[in-house]
């Protein structure tokens, strides 16, 4: 199990699931399919995993489709960034998706593979990965 | 992030689920940007209500938050959307007019301004000094420099949020201490092509500049501003002799620019040739009152119909369909096309253009990305000349 410890809570909850990891900052305007739940450019599955990834780029429509994978039951269970943008902030809040900013993010997302396990328990202030 | 009991209150759903909502939104990405407390607003903005830029997503967003009663609580105007509203348009293709009606429908229901413009100081002129929530990053900018107005560029989920809950995060713009001037640029330029010097702006200059060298010509002013919004993410330049004193400070640290004409050779590009296929467009921003009827009267006098493979295109906010009808009509006899609260940034066109040629540095920006088109940027003159013939 490794440990890493959580810089700041932006949108809080609770959460535990598979992990999807992107090293790399997405747009979710273009680049992820809000009805399969798919990031299109890698070809991977983000609903119901948790996405870790840099964090978010472009166009102000990506709140609304990351509110729209919500919506259609396809979203990630907790996005966990390196840094947040408004567009990635007001679309977790408006999605009800806990959005946390880890401190060492390299050494997250180079520990990190996809199909681990991550956990994180409201307010607990660290995140836990178990390698499968 | 230090909220009023009033604040606490709305956040803590006393108001009702969308009020909540909207109030979380503006203090989440406050506190993620560092804001401390909120400030209310004037005026809000509402971008990013074209169907065809937000498709289901937005449409399920907005219908949510209209069914949870939310409600403008301050004066709020809207964006284009991607319908001609008059449905006069050859060149604006209506696909998704049923969604973005419905979308309007939402939109009004909530009390916000059928305005269907990016000059929403036509509607209403912010005062200086005056707080603003607006999206539409060349109405933003267009406030912060000419009228000394302050609002950052929102997002439309943001704006939207401060329009039903009359608020926004105090951070940025809003601050006297971060409109401050870091570069001074000399336009040397002797081809006042604004549309083209707003985007050398945006690409060439990463701080807050103030220009010298300029005309106080309005028209040529929102052509760059916009431009530079586009090209780069500009918010504020401070035009000498035009924006309001005390709305900025002066670093004491000020360092210097000049743009020539030969800098604006790239932004402006090549004229077309005979047989390229091309759209010419005024209208980006949408064209107040003055500049639509001097449209007019230059089409006008020059007494003819567009040539083969030469279309017109003109973007003028919604509520010319009521007051300038006749004119609208007039121009239709010409062969040119009129479209009302919308524009080709965000609609789709029904037919395939080799050029776009226009006055507009933003929109040779966006049109060579969204619609694949080479750009060349004219005066209105010029352009109607490529047009029209000469």
């Amino acid at each position: 199990m490794y440990v890493f410890r959580v810089s700041t809570v932006v949108v809080n909850g609770s959460c535990r699931g598979r992990a999807a990891v992107i090293d790399d900052y997405i747009s979710f305007f273009g680049e992820v399919d809000p009805e399969r739940g798919v990031h299109r450019v890698r070809g991977k599955r983000v609903a119901d995993r948790v996405l870790v990834f840099r964090g978010s780029r472009g166009s102000t429509v990506g709140s609304y489709i990351i509110y729209s994978m919500k919506k259609n039951g396809k979203s990630p269970i907790c996005f966990i960034v390196s840094r947040v943008d408004p567009v990635l902030v007001a679309g977790a809040v408006l999605a009800e998706i806990p959005l946390l900013v880890v401190e060492d993010f390299d050494s997250l997302i180079s520990t990190v593979d996809d199909g681990d396990l991550v956990e994180y328990c409201s307010e607990g202030g660290v995140i836990r990965v178990y390698k499968t | 992030m230090f909220l009023t009991r009033e604040q606490e209150k709305i956040l803590a759903g006393e108001y009702g689920w969308a009020r909540s909502k909207a109030l979380e939104v503006i203090v989440k990405v406050g506190e993620a940007l560092g804001a401390e407390r909120l400030i209310e607003v004037e005026h809000a903005h509402v971008s990013g209500i074209s169907y065809t830029n937000i498709g289901d997503a937005g449409l399920e967003l907005v219908q949510d938050f209209y069914r949870g009663r939310a409600y403008a609580r301050v004066y709020t105007t809207l964006n284009p959307g991607c319908v001609d509203l008059l449905s006069y348009s050859q060149i604006v293709d209506n696909r998704y007019r049923d969604k973005q009606l419905i979308l309007n429908r939402y939109l009004e229901a909530m009390g916000f301004r059928p305005t269907y413009t990016c000059i929403p100081y036509l509607h209403r002129k912010p005062g200086p000094g005056e707080h603003l929530s607006w999206g539409e990053s060349s109405a933003v900018i267009f406030a912060n420099s000419l009228f000394g107005s302050r609002t950052n560029r929102e997002g439309g989920p943001l704006a939207l949020s401060s329009a039903i809950t009359g608020y926004t995060y105090y951070y940025g713009l809003h601050l006297l201490e971060n409109r401050v001037v870091e570069v001074s640029i000399a336009v040397e330029a002797k081809n006042k092509c604004y549309g083209a010097l707003g985007l050398w702006i945006g690409y060439n200059v990463k701080s807050i500049p103030m220009i010298r060298g300029v005309s106080n010509d309005i028209s040529g002013l929102k052509l760059m501003l916009a431009a530079s919004a586009a090209s780069g993410d500009h918010g504020l330049i401070v035009i000498e002799g035009v924006t309001p004193a005390k709305s900025y400070i002066v670093s004491d640290k000020v360092e210097k620019m000049y743009v020539e004409d030969r800098d604006l050779e790239e932004y402006i590009g090549v004229e077309p040739s005979e047989n390229d296929k091309v759209l010419g467009y005024i209208g980006c921003p949408h064209l107040d009152p003055r500049e639509f009827f001097e449209l007019v009267d230059k089409i006008r006098s020059r007494g003819k119909s567009a040539k083969r493979d030469r279309d017109l295109l003109v973007s003028i906010p919604a509520v010319y369909s009521n007051l300038f009808i006749d004119e609208i009509h007039e121009l239709k006899r010409y062969g040119v096309d009129v479209a009302v609260g919308t524009c080709p940034i965000v609609s789709k066109l029904r037919e395939k253009y080799d050029y776009l040629v226009t006055n507009s540095g933003k929109a040779a920006f966006y049109m060579s990305r969204l619609h694949g088109l080479n750009t060349y940027i004219a005066s209105i003159d010029r352009v109607l000349e490529i047009v029209f013939g000469g």
